[in-house]
């Protein structure tokens, strides 16, 4: 176990230099930089060059990847070129729209799928069954922005039972406010990622119910509705933990687009931004800590699955 | 300056003047409700929606109208400053004079003005904030003071800038941020903080949301009225129109003419619709094939109906000309082109290009309704216009510094910014010596209408040259709730003004 772990946490690490040099490069071949952004179209070239030099975009690639990467060892992500700001502190700050957020959907998705996808796997062959697996498809396929327009027009402008966008300026002083905030948002992810997940369980649950151990329960007695109650869907619930990990990068992109949407000030607003101004240090260090925090959760999962699934322990 | 937004109009006080002044103009007409003009109420709190976030607040070092529109007269000051029709008008000075032959410019301070620290404002302020202008290339304005020969303090409440040359925009400059006043040796960092003499002091800046600024009950002039005012940043503008409905906004800015009959049909608004310098600018390559020939765009002007584009943008007037009408110098120059899509063939056969294949680069955040219109109407006169949708960060290296283009559409909204049609190393590509020696005496003018004359001269020329193409003139579209008043209404996109805006009782 111990040995798994230890391989495992070498490869977390090396993809994560990996990540490190891909996400540096990558964002050196965009067009246009934060110097003529900050002087504006009215600017000499002179000035602009000046205001290049003062942020250090003139130095070689390879310098400036060494600061980053050092200050990163050092636990500091860097300022942001434009505000001089710390990038750690308004990780933190804007983390805590986006982490309520994320956890919401997660939940909602959890509670929309596993229920309905174990009705959908026991109605399978009947017409219920069918619609309901038709129905999953259907709403798995609807792209999350028109979601979120769907869901505003019907419960913000329609109803007025929500808000339509924004987060309390006082944030989570006032939790109330902060929930509402964050409810259609986090329905709107967590209906789509619900969807998804709830044919997966479905179709998990399913293939629990052919599983040798169902059919020895059914063998002794129990009916097959009570024989994959019972004892098969105990054990999709180790599946169903893993593809929840995966959905935390559903998750973190489609926050990047809901937070737009609904103007919250969270992390994936905060990159976008970022992005359109050229902020390098910013954006680099903010998908580094995205990546990672994608690289941990599969890490965990593997850890959780390695520990739980006998199978597997025997296999390593 | 550009601005990314489409830009609409403005605003207005009352629902009376509203009434009257979108009445006058194209847009659509709102039925406002009885709108309660209440007693004032000093307590209030107004939310303002708008579009664009400045990046940071450091408006010495960071250009933007983002940043100007809020802080300039709200925050910080300037010794003079401009109304909503673009006049000059005292501000920290009580009182200016320009010597006759516009050399020398004498300012007459304002008493017990102090800045958000408590410190008292005194001429020496005023001489260092503007000497790190003149001699700090990195500092905004500074190439507005390149005339500037020396800025002396005769005594604590007088200053004295003297030029080089006379310059008929220098006053004009001093309205914008290389004109305002900050207070000597201070360590305020103005990215995150500040540290002006204006109505108002920043109370709190989160990033990404919100902007609020606290009524300064300390101001030298008559305090603002309201207490608190939070400018909510929206970029979406369906996610803006919505927030106005579900009733977060007191005032929702930038309303894109589109979305503007969802706010009417509620009954519950009073849209305004203000003049703006903002020009819908389709810029020609004018040093790169085939866009060199004259003919080639004087045909694609003939072959734009600006009619029809201005209908479809929503808002705003046509203009043909270089200078819109709130800046000096303004002619209606209609009768320079036509709608003429027989003669734009005719030219483009003339010019050998029966055929012929164009990229236009735009800016994302400018939608798709104007280059919509272009690709159709360009295709009628055998032009294929393919669309380039980029973002500002790559506009500006791509066409404004590296020059790779060959159409661009953007909006640029500065006012008397003329002078990129005489500065033949700006990214249009224009050069005329004609219009670069008007221009030089236009401004060394130091009579206001000789000069604006002069302007008017030059600005038909570029015209009469297909320099570029002007689409339109933009309007701003403002919605307020009954019960705001003396909100501005014209040329909202560079300056609110919020001093004299007050908020009912309810």
């Amino acid at each position: 176990m111990i040995r798994y772990a230890l391989t495992r946490g070498a490869l977390l690490i090396a993809g994560l230099l990996v990540a490190s040099v891909v996400i540096f490069l990558s964002l050196r071949v965009f067009p246009g930089d934060v110097a003529q952004l900050i002087a504006g179209s009215e600017a000499t070239p002179t000035q602009v060059q000046a205001i290049r030099e003062a942020l250090g975009l003139e130095r070689p690639l390879f310098a400036q990847y060494g600061d980053w990467i050092g200050g990163l060892f050092r636990g500091d992500l860097g300022v942001s070129m434009l505000t001089g700001a710390s990038v750690g502190e308004e990780l933190l700050q804007k983390a805590q729209v986006t982490v309520p957020l994320g956890l919401m959907a997660m939940i909602i998705a959890f509670v929309i799928a596993v229920p309905l996808g174990i009705l959908a796997a026991l109605l399978r062959g009947r017409a219920g069954g069918t619609a309901m697996n038709v129905g999953a498809q259907a709403v798995a396929a609807v792209p999350v922005i028109w979601a979120g327009m769907m869901l505003v027009v019907v419960f913000a402008v329609w109803l007025g039972w929500l808000p339509a966008q924004g987060f309390p300026r006082a944030g989570w002083a006032e939790p109330w406010q902060a929930v509402r905030a964050l409810l259609l948002p986090a329905l709107t992810i967590g209906i789509v990622e619900g969807a998804m997940l709830m044919r997966f369980v479905r179709s998990a649950t399913l293939q629990a119910a052919s599983q040798d151990f169902v059919r020895t329960a059914a063998a002794k007695g129990l009916t097959r509705t009570a024989a994959l109650v019972r004892h098969g869907i105990p054990a999709v619930g180790l599946s169903i933990i893993t593809v929840l990990g995966l959905q935390v990068a559903g998750i973190v992109v489609g926050s990047v687009v809901i937070e737009q949407l609904f103007t919250l000030p969270g992390i994936g607003r905060m990159l976008v931004t970022d992005v359109g101004t050229r902020d390098l240090v910013k954006v680099q260090s903010e998908l580094l800590v995205l990546t990672g925090f994608v690289l941990v959760i599969g890490f965990l999962v593997d850890l959780v699955h390695h520990v739980i699934d006998p199978r597997q322990r025997e296999a390593a | 300056m550009l601005r990314r937004s489409t830009g609409l109009t403005l605003l207005a006080g009352i629902a009376a003047a509203a009434v009257i002044l979108t009445a006058c103009t194209s847009a659509p007409a709102p039925s406002p409700t009885a709108t309660s003009t209440g007693t004032p109420d000093p307590d209030a709190t107004i939310t303002v929606g708008l579009v664009l976030e400045p990046t940071n607040l450091d408006i010495r070092r960071t250009s933007g109208a983002a940043l100007e529109q809020i802080l300039i007269d709200n925050i910080y000051e300037g010794l003079v400053t401009r109304t909503q029709d673009n006049e000059i008008e005292p501000r920290l000075a009580s009182d200016y004079t320009v010597s006759p032959d516009g050399l020398t410019y004498s300012f007459t301070l304002n008493e017990g003005v102090t800045f958000h620290s408590g410190t008292a404002l005194t001429s020496a302020d005023v001489v260092a904030s503007f000497q790190a202008v003149k001699d700090d290339p990195t500092l905004q304005g500074n190439a507005d003071f390149a005339q500037v020969a020396t800025i002396a303090a005769p005594d604590a409440a007088t200053v004295e800038i003297t030029l080089t040359e006379p310059n008929q925009n220098f006053l004009f400059a001093l309205t914008g941020p290389g004109g305002l006043v900050f207070q000597t040796g201070d360590t305020t960092d103005l990215k995150t903080a500040e540290n002006g003499t204006g109505p108002f002091t920043l109370s709190r800046w989160n990033k990404g949301s919100t902007i609020t600024f606290a009524r300064n009950d300390t101001y030298w002039g008559e305090a603002a009225g309201v207490a608190e005012v939070v400018f909510e940043y929206i970029p979406d503008f369906t996610a803006g129109v919505n927030a106005a409905i579900d009733g977060s906004l007191d005032v929702l800015t930038a309303v894109d003419p589109n979305l503007a009959p969802q706010l009417e049909q509620t009954g519950e608004f009073v849209l305004t619709t203000g003049r703006t310098t903002d020009k819908g600018t389709l810029a020609f390559n004018n040093k790169k094939a085939p866009l060199d020939d004259i003919r080639v765009r004087e045909a694609l002007r003939l072959a734009i109906d600006h009619e029809a584009l201005v209908a479809a943008v929503g808002a705003g007037q046509t203009m043909f000309g270089p200078i819109p009408e709130l800046d000096p110098g303004y002619e209606d120059l209609s009768d320079v082109i036509s709608y003429d899509v027989e003669k734009a063939k005719s030219l483009l056969k003339e010019a050998g290009h029966e055929d012929l294949d164009l990229t236009l680069t735009i800016p994302s955040f400018y939608g798709t309704t104007v280059p919509k219109v272009l690709v159709s109407d360009f295709a009628k006169v055998g032009v294929n216009l393919e669309v380039k949708s980029v973002e500002f960060a790559t506009w500006l290296e791509d066409v404004y510094t590296n020059r790779d283009y060959d159409l661009s559409f953007v909006l640029h909204v500065e006012p008397r910014d003329f002078g990129n049609f005489a500065n033949p190393d700006y990214y249009f590509g224009y050069d005329n010596p004609k219009v670069q020696s008007l221009y030089a005496q236009a401004l060394a003018e130091t009579d206001a209408d000789a000069s604006a004359a002069l302007l008017a001269e030059a600005a038909r020329l570029v015209s009469e040259d297909h320099a570029a193409d002007w689409l339109y003139n933009g309007a701003t579209i403002t919605a307020l709730v009954p019960g705001v008043a003396g909100f501005p209404q014209d040329s909202i996109n560079s300056r609110i003004n919020l001093q004299d805006v007050t908020v009912a009782a309810k």
